[in-house]
This record gives C-alpha cells, structure tokens and sequence, in this order.
C-alpha cells in the first residue's frame, strides 16, 4: 500500500502543474488588472507596482517564477491585500474551514447515516417516509435561506447562539454555521444510505445470512454496512474538498473569515497569486481526499486491489 | 392529510412557534434596550466595517475606508479630526503659516511611540518621503501634490529627500508648498500623512503592519488582525492623550451590509457601517433614533465623454440629458429619500454653496419642455432617437438608479439609453482610456473642500476621465491654486464650477449620505461630512438588553 500511495501522490504533480498552468492562463486573459482602480495610476507608479509583483517580466518568465517559488513551498504575495502574503492567508483562514466544515461533514454523517440506516430498516412505513420528505426539504432549501433562518431563530429572537463571527473557534460560535452548512450534506447522506442500504439488504448473500439466522441488527452491521458505504465514500471524496476549503455563502452570513470567500473576492480583484494560490489548494484537497476515497474502497470491498 | 405531510407542517410550525417564542417586547428593539446614565463597566465596542476592504494597513499604502477607520484608531497626524469632524490640534500642539501661506511650521508635543520611543519631527519627514516616493508604489503618492517638488518625486524626477518637509529639531515640522493649500490642515489628519516609526519598517519590510511588530501612536494598539476578518484593538496606555480615552476595546468585523443589520438586532455590533437603504423605512420603525443618516462627502455622477460622439462637442444634447432627470423622483423613491439630489458636483461644504443651475428651479413641466428644446437642438427627435449605451459597474444600488434614468429619458426625451453593467475591474479600465461614451463617474471626496470634486474636470487630470478640457475652467482653477484669501480662493472656485455646469461637463444625479445603526449606549459620536467616528472618542454607557 505505501508504494501504491507514493505512485498516487508522485502522479498528483502532473496534474497540479496542469492546474497551475490553466489557472495562470485563464487570470492573465480575463480583461483588468490587479491593480486598477478608480485613481488611475501615473506611468512610473504602475510601473513601480509592476516591478514589486513582477508584473513587467514576460508571461513565460512570470510563470517560471511562480512555478519556482511554487516548488519551495511559496504561494507569493497577495495583490489584494498588499501587506500579507498567500501563504499567511491560507494559514490563517484554512483552519477556520477545516473546523466548520470537518464538523459538518462529521455531524452529516452521523446523522445522515444513522437516518438512512434507519429508513432503509422499515422501507415504506412512517419511519422511511417522514425523514425522507424532511431529508427532500434540506436538499432543496439552500444554504442562503437556512443560514439566515437558523440565525433569525438562535441567534436573534432566542439569544441563545452568537450570530457570527470567529472567537478563537470556540463552539458557540461554530454551531450554527457547522449546522447550516451540514443540513444539505446530511439530507443527501441520508438518501444515499438508505438507497444504498436498500440495495443491498435485498443482495442474496444478506438472503444467506438471515437464513443462517442472524438477527437484523447483526445482518446489518455485519454484513450489510460495508457494502452501503461504498456509494456515500465515493460521494465523500470531492464532498470533503469542497466543505473543507469553505462555503462562500456561510463564511458571508456568519462573517467567518475563512478562505472561501477569497475565491470570489480574489477572482473579482484579479488577486491572481490569491487565486492560483487557492485553486491549487481544492485541486490538492480534491485529490488527497480522491486517494483516501480510493484507500477506503480497499477496506470496505476486498475485491478492490490497490496495486491495480 | 398524509403522514409525510403532517410531518413537514409539524416541522414549519415547531420553527416557527420556537422563533415566535422570544419575550414579548423583543418585537421592538428598542423596547428592549434600557440604557442608564452611568458609564458602563465594560469599554468595548463592537463595529462593523464593510467586507472586502481593510487590504493594508500601511498608512502609506492603504486606500480603502475600513482601513482608515482602524489607522485613525491606532496612528495620529499633527492634526487630529474632532467629534465633529474638524480638524483639531494633534501631535502638533499649534502652528503658523507663513505670509505667502506657501510655508506652515507645526509644534510637535512631547509623545511617545507604543513601544515607549519618543516621536520625532523626522518621524514625519520619513513617512511623507516614503509615501511619494515611487518605490513605496503607494495609489495615494499623488495625494501630497500640494507639497514642494511631490508630483516630481513621485513621477521620478526628483529625490524624495528633496521633498517640501523638513525637521528643524525634534518638535519642529516646517511643510513648504506649491501654493496656498487652506485644506491643509484636513490632509494633515489623513492616513498618509500620519507618522512612521522607521526602525520597525526597515526590520520587517511589509510584515510591519502585523499586530507582533507595528508600532503606533494612536489610542489604540493593533492587538489581531485576521485577513478579511477581525481586528481587535486595546487602549494605548501610551498615548499622550490616554486619559481621556474611556474605551478599553474595539473590535472591527469587516461584514455585508446585511449581516451587519442581522448582527445588530442580535445584539452584537452597536456601531453599523452601513444598512440597506431599502430598509430605511422598515429600520426606522423598529429603531427609531438608532437610525443615523447625514449629507457625506461623495457624489453620485454620470460622466460624459466630451472626446466621443454623441457628445463630443455637443452641449445641448448634455444638457437636455441632465434637464430631463427627476431627481426628486430619483431619490425619492429609488434611494428611499436618503440622498439629496444633486446639481452640480461639489455636494454642501461648510463655507461653500456650490452654484446651482438656473434650470433646476424650474417646474418640472418647463425644465421638460426646454430639455425637449434642447435635445432636438441637439439633432434629435422622435424619428432620429439618441442611442447611446450607458455603464456601469455591477451593483444592484446601481442598477436601480441607472435602470430609473435610462426610464426618465426615454419618457421625457424618447432617447433610447441602453444600460450595460461590467465586472468593476473591466469597466475601470475602459473608462480611463476614454472608451465610454456615459459611465458612472461617482466620487468620494478626500477633503472636505470643492477642489477634490473640481479638480477632476481639469484638462490633464488624471482621473478626468470623460476628458473634459475648457482653458478658462483650468485658469480659474489655477488661480484658485495662488489665491491665499479663503474667501476669494472659494468665489473662484465656485466661479469655475458654474462654468462646468453651464457646458453639463458630467450629470450630477445625487449626493450619497453615511448611514449608520448605533446603539443608544453608543456616546460621543457626532454625524459629519467625512463620516470619521474616532473610537477615542466614543464611550458606552451602562445598559440591559439589546
């Protein structure tokens, strides 16, 4: 498995200097600059500007330089926010992300599992239906309407939540935003457990074990579980990417001050070092969480062989 | 009903009774809020900034209005900007200007840095020389133009040693100018002009600014700052003027302007930097006088292309344009009556009464029929429409008031204005190479003096972006520039802009006004054109609820 992983992470290089390379096309072709503003610039302070960020070099050589301080672990300065560099805004948003998202994503599949496993156990009754319609409702209400809800009700008539802001990530203030941003993830989650899981309690090996005589818990938690995970781990990979770099829309409303809103806020301002920088950040997270995704079906299906 | 059914109502009823069941006043919130007399035990105040802002803060450096905010609070010029907005004696105790008033001599008081050094007049040479010189890359290195040699340095002509400030001993900051500069003293309280403490810049480089390593003058100490959130402050027990700084902590949250309202019916913020001017009404019943609104130091502005047809050389037709607004109308029901209307660009300044056009007191019915008059002297008509496309960057206060004025000329005219909103970033660009034929053209003032509203219609102005260019308007602006009397400088002034009307240079639409929620424990603010609230001297008074 070791050699399996170090082959994975070797061919992600290929494919995060091919985002690389794309990000930095598609920012130097988008029209405007990083640094036009209302006040246009005199000649020799745009050129001063330029020479700062090396603006005034050729593309070929701007990209080589970027390429090279990539290699060293140097994301580069940021153009919006002059004073601070890519690197110290990852560090200091990326964490905020990870803490909501990695309790949304754990409080989904907590629940969202455990609402699928227990729809799927009386498929048809009441107890199948009524968290399905709920689980309908979560998926198509958007963040935008739960967000501002949840603080409608916590935060300004209970009083019992803050309404925003990050304190040293203290839970209060990671609740609610941890709860909206999991609604729709534990709505999707529970639907696919319970298809999943319905599929293959109906297989003819859980026909076996039943007929062996096991008990429907056992049945379940021995015999069908693995299985009925295999769909939710393949929707968990790009899932967990997404959900870790931040949600521009609960970093807005909570006013949290993660990373996700620079993907907007950098895209708008031409910030392209903040941009590549955070783009390469999701590739990265997408294929790391693509390899455990991949780990985890070697687990859960014996079938699966890595070395293939 | 079904049981999927009933289970949805149960579940939109449990939210609504759980939202419903709160304390019965907190309807209101200002039943809520009892505030006392006293002073509250506990000095921290919680504002709002806008999102995206606060990019830098390097005084040199930073632009933006969340920024200035806390460089306010944590540096101090030779001037510093009283409760009302005046500028007021700072690091400088007094002053005196020369004869010519080409030559002002500042007195430093004794003060110290945050890290105990002593502030020096040399303090002030550096940060000046580093602000206009090229190599700081600063968008403001043209703001000191009116000091000696300036433009040179920064156009990399000159040494920025050879700038127009100089430190004859420790307390002495003598400035010489180009001209008689009588808004001086309001630059003087600008970020760029603040003091900068060298060792620390030259050790860190741009991580200077961080909370570990900055070293201030101001009330406050930079305490946290986190990129696009939070930026706490702590009182400066340093300050020369400590005692009479009664708040212990702020908290800056750069937030959306909705978010800042939800924040403060929560409880949260007691200072917004803004609200949806949508909701003015709405706010005003459930906040009464916690709703803050004044006249701000910003116009709302179409520019015209005076290079471009259709109007290039066409003043009838830029007339007619602007004779056909309602602007009432506009601000009225668009704006939900917030701003003023406006008439000509410079918007009411203390001392200054900017001359309205003899049209705009005409009853709307004639103001129409002689827009009419003017549009087909224009070479217009019913049959031969104007076309024209109108931009304008992508905002929805934008396109509300753009969508209104396009409707207004098309009825009153028949002029066919079509609206083209662009990504901010895109459309900047154009409009400076002069590719636009009507663009929005709006402006916030960097002092409160005509000039920064009037200088941008001079023939090479940088930011002239509708390249207006008329020889008598410049003269008279020049001589604005070497006029020492006040009075005089200003009848000058208001002489050029009557010409700027008289040729419709741009089609001013309305003045923008601050707008702000405070909290009624929030003391010591009072409203002003420049819409600066120093923390230092604002206090809380004791208070329940929220």
């Amino acid at each position: 498995m070791p050699r399996y992983v170090l082959r994975r992470l070797l061919s992600a290089i290929p494919t995060l200097l091919l985002i690389a390379t794309l990000a930095f096309a598609l920012l130097h072709l988008t029209p405007g600059g990083p640094f036009d503003s209302e006040r246009s610039l005199v000649p020799q302070i745009q050129h001063a500007i330029e020479a700062r960020y090396h603006l005034d070099e050729p593309v070929w050589r701007q990209y080589l330089r970027y390429l090279s301080d990539l290699a060293r672990g140097d994301l580069g300065p940021s153009f919006q926010y002059r004073d601070t560099s890519v690197n110290q805004i990852i560090a200091l948003g990326l964490p905020i992300d990870l803490a909501v998202g990695g309790c949304a994503i754990g409080f989904a599949l907590l629940v969202g599992g455990a609402i699928g496993l227990l729809a799927a156990s009386r498929p048809g009754t009441c107890r199948d239906r009524v968290p399905m319609t709920l689980s309908m409702l979560g998926m198509s209400v958007p963040t935008f309407v739960v967000a501002p809800l949840l603080i409608l009700v916590f935060a300004m008539r209970l009083h019992w939540l803050p309404a925003g802001d990050w304190v040293g990530g203290s839970w209060r203030h990671l609740l609610l935003p941890a709860l909206a941003l999991a609604l729709p993830y534990t709505a999707f989650i529970a639907r696919l457990v319970r298809a999943s899981a319905l599929e293959v309690m109906g297989s003819a090996y859980i026909r076996t074990a039943r007929a062996k005589g096991l008990g429907p818990m056992a049945v379940l938690l021995r015999h069908a579980l693995r299985p009925t995970l295999m769909p939710l781990v393949s929707y968990l990979g790009p899932a967990l990417a997404g959900v870790l770099t931040g949600s521009i829309v609960i970093e807005q409303v909570f006013g949290l001050p993660g990373i996700g809103r620079f993907f907007i806020t950098g895209a708008l301002n031409r910030d392209y070092t903040l941009v590549m920088g955070l783009t390469l950040l999701y590739g990265a997270l997408i294929i790391l969480c693509n390899l455990l995704v991949d780990l985890c079906y070697a687990w859960l299906d014996p079938r699966v062989r890595l070395a293939q | 009903m079904t049981r999927p059914a009933a289970a949805v109502a149960w579940a939109l009823w449990a939210l609504w009774s759980l939202s419903a069941c709160a304390p019965p006043d907190s309807g209101s919130a200002r039943a809520n809020l009892q505030v006392g007399s006293a002073l509250a035990a506990r000095q921290e105040l919680v504002r709002a900034v806008d999102a995206g802002g606060m990019r830098s803060l390097d005084p040199s450096i930073s632009t933006d209005i969340p920024a200035e905010r806390v460089l306010d609070d944590i540096f101090e010029g030779l001037t510093r900007l009283d409760q009302s907005g005046q500028p007021a004696p700072g690091l400088a105790t007094h002053w005196e200007t020369s004869s010519d008033g080409r030559t002002w001599t500042f007195h430093l008081r004794s003060a110290n840095w945050s890290n105990g050094e002593p502030i020096r007049a040399a303090d002030f040479v550096y940060a000046w020389r580093r602000t206009v010189d090229p190599r700081t890359a600063s968008d403001y290195g043209q703001a000191l133009a009116a000091v000696r040699n300036a433009i040179d340095i920064n156009e990399g002509r000159a040494a920025p040693a050879t700038l127009g400030i100089e430190a004859p001993d420790e307390h002495t900051v003598v400035v010489r100018l180009n001209a008689p500069t009588p808004y001086l003293l309001s630059l003087m309280s600008k970020a760029y002009t603040y003091p900068q403490y060298a060792p620390v810049i030259r050790a860190y480089g741009d991580d200077w600014t961080s909370p570990a390593h900055i070293v201030g003058n101001g009330a406050f100490l930079l305490r946290e700052r986190v990129i696009g959130g939070r930026v706490a402050l702590t009182k400066n027990p340093r300050y020369w003027d400590a005692a009479q700084v009664r708040l212990q902590k702020v908290v800056y949250l750069p937030l959306d302007r909705a978010v800042q309202t939800d924040r403060f019916f929560a409880g949260e913020l007691a200072f917004t930097d803004s609200f949806s001017a949508e909701q003015t009404a709405w706010l005003r019943s459930r906040l009464g006088d916690q709703v803050v609104s004044a006249p701000y130091l910003g116009n709302f502005v179409l520019g015209v292309n005076a290079l471009l047809p259709p109007f290039a050389g066409n003043r009838p037709l830029r007339l007619a344009l602007s004779m056909a607004l309602d602007r009432e109308t506009l601000v009225r029901y668009v704006r939900q009556g917030l701003y003023q209307p406006a008439w000509t660009p410079t918007p009411p300044l203390p001392g200054y009464q900017a001359p309205v056009p003899a049209w705009a007191a005409l009853p709307e019915a004639q103001r129409h029929a002689l827009a009419r008059h003017y549009y087909q002297q224009a070479g217009y008509s019913a049959q031969h429409p104007l076309r024209v496309e109108l931009y304008y960057p992508t905002d929805t206060d934008n396109r509300r008031t753009y969508e209104a004025v396009a409707a207004m000329w098309r009825s009153n005219l028949g002029a066919e204005v079509s609206t083209y909103n662009e990504e901010f970033r895109v459309q900047i660009n154009q409009r400076h190479l002069r590719k636009l034929p009507l663009f929005h053209y709006a402006w916030i003032g960097d002092y409160p003096d005509p000039y920064t509203f009037l200088q941008l219609f001079r023939t090479g102005f940088g930011y002239n972006d509708g390249g207006y260019s008329n020889p008598r308007y410049d003269v008279l602006l020049a001589r604005a520039d070497e006029e020492s009397d006040a009075a005089r400088r200003l009848a000058l002034l208001a002489e050029a802009e009557t010409l700027l009307n008289d040729d419709a240079a741009c089609i001013p639409i309305y003045y923008y006004a601050s707008r702000h929620l405070i909290k009624s424990y929030v003391r010591g603010w009072t409203s002003n054109i420049q819409d600066r609230n120093l923390s230092q001297y604002l206090y809380l008074l004791e208070h329940q609820g929220n």
